[in-house]
């Protein structure tokens, strides 16, 4: 199975530092910085993990559920974590509800993150 | 994203040769123009990008960027060359007066509309019919060739054949790469070869890569062809200092 990922983040040096520490570790990583442009990405490329921002606009946002839901539908052997500063126990269940493997709060160790993404990617 | 594709030097753009054979000898029919998003982006890929531009409802104007975008470096190329742009089949339609549009563009860089062609493309049936044809018509009168592009996958199929009544019919690579070992490719070959006699449409072969694909194509009668075997695609810095612009037709030959 590739190890495909897709980081999707409006912040420029969050995604930045998370593909660089991921391709270090032997992972292909694409970068998306808004819904549309992810869903772009995702239809024409079969990715193992999707690390999305729940908030990709403002920050009471929610487009990382779009991302979980849109996952789901077109490529359903993905695995997804959402990632936000802003979560509330609702947007987190709500979040599992669409499908989502993984809810986690920021700040977010990289090399823990990197053990669940191993994690989920040898499930 | 969006507001940054659409400034000036944003999009790049290159072209890929479309040949045809003549017995052995060959000649450069068409250039396909093929845009690209900014470098190191996810939107260098153009499968990327133009999912992205439909998915913000934004094909329309991204197609006319392209347009502009096309012509521009066209007219910087010797000689006349047949130019093939892509374009979504709902532009056709949402843009007022499109062939207008298109073909005062062209005009104003030096370009005539006999050295035009349209690749149509579409992911979702959401165009307008009546304007569509009306659109197609005034194109073909004004001696725009169309060409119905990625023939054979996705939303490419016989609907929109029936809707677009092109004089060309692209073969999509995937049918293309491979049919000298795959019956089944070169089954669909034959039925699109058949196709193209009843309909008055001449096939183009894409993705052409290996000479055992070219051999069964040139034996089932497919006589136009494009692909990394001849040439890879080039902008027009590139295109001027090679030697393919010798091999052009007139823009005045159609193939029928």
């Amino acid at each position: 199975m590739s190890k495909r990922l897709l980081i999707v983040d409006d912040e420029e040096s969050i995604r930045f530092a998370v593909k660089r520490y991921f391709t270090r570790i032997g992972f292909d990583v694409d970068c998306a910085r808004e819904l549309e442009e992810a869903e772009a990405l995702a239809t024409h490329t079969n990715y193992r993990v999707v690390i999305a921002d729940l908030s990709l606009t403002d920050s009471g946002s929610t487009e990382g559920l779009e991302i979980v839901r849109f996952m789901r539908r077109s490529c359903p052997g993905a695995r997804v974590i959402v990632l936000t500063a802003h979560g509330s126990p609702s947007i987190e269940t709500e979040a599992y509800k669409r499908g989502a493997d993984v809810f986690l709060h920021k700040p977010q160790r990289l090399q823990e993150l990197a053990e669940i993404v191993d994690r989920l990617v040898s499930a | 994203m969006l507001d940054e594709l659409r400034q000036p030097g944003a999009l790049r753009l290159e072209f890929q040769p479309i040949f045809r054979f003549h017995g052995e000898k060959r000649s450069l029919y068409a250039l396909e123009a093929l845009t690209r998003g900014p470098r190191g982006t996810s939107m260098e890929r153009p499968d990327v990008l133009f999912e992205y531009a439909r998915r913000k409802g934004e094909e329309t104007s991204i197609d006319l960027v392209c347009i502009r975008l096309a012509l521009g470096e066209a007219a910087k190329l010797p000689g006349t060359p047949r130019i093939s742009i892509n374009i979504h089949a709902s532009t056709l339609s949402a843009v007022p007066n499109f062939p207008r549009v298109l073909i005062e563009a062209a005009e104003s860089v030096g370009i005539g509309a006999r050295q035009l062609m349209l690749e149509i493309v579409e992911h979702r049936c959401t165009w307008d019919l009546l304007a569509m044809r009306r659109t197609l018509d005034e194109l073909g009168e004004a001696g725009v060739l169309i060409a119905l592009d990625d023939l054979g996958v996705g939303a490419s199929n016989y609907h929109m054949l029936i809707d677009c009544r092109p004089d060309h019919l692209k073969i999509d690579r995937y049918i293309v790469s491979g049919c000298s070992r795959d019956r089944y490719r070169t089954a669909v070959l034959r039925s699109i070869v058949a196709l193209g006699l009843a309909s008055d449409a001449t096939p183009i072969a894409e993705g052409v890569e290996e000479e055992d694909d070219l051999d069964v194509l040139r034996s089932l009668g497919i006589d136009c062809v494009q692909g990394w075997l001849y040439a890879p695609s080039l902008s027009a810095e590139q295109l001027m200092n090679s030697p393919l612009l010798k091999q052009q037709v007139r823009p005045e030959e159609v193939i029928r």
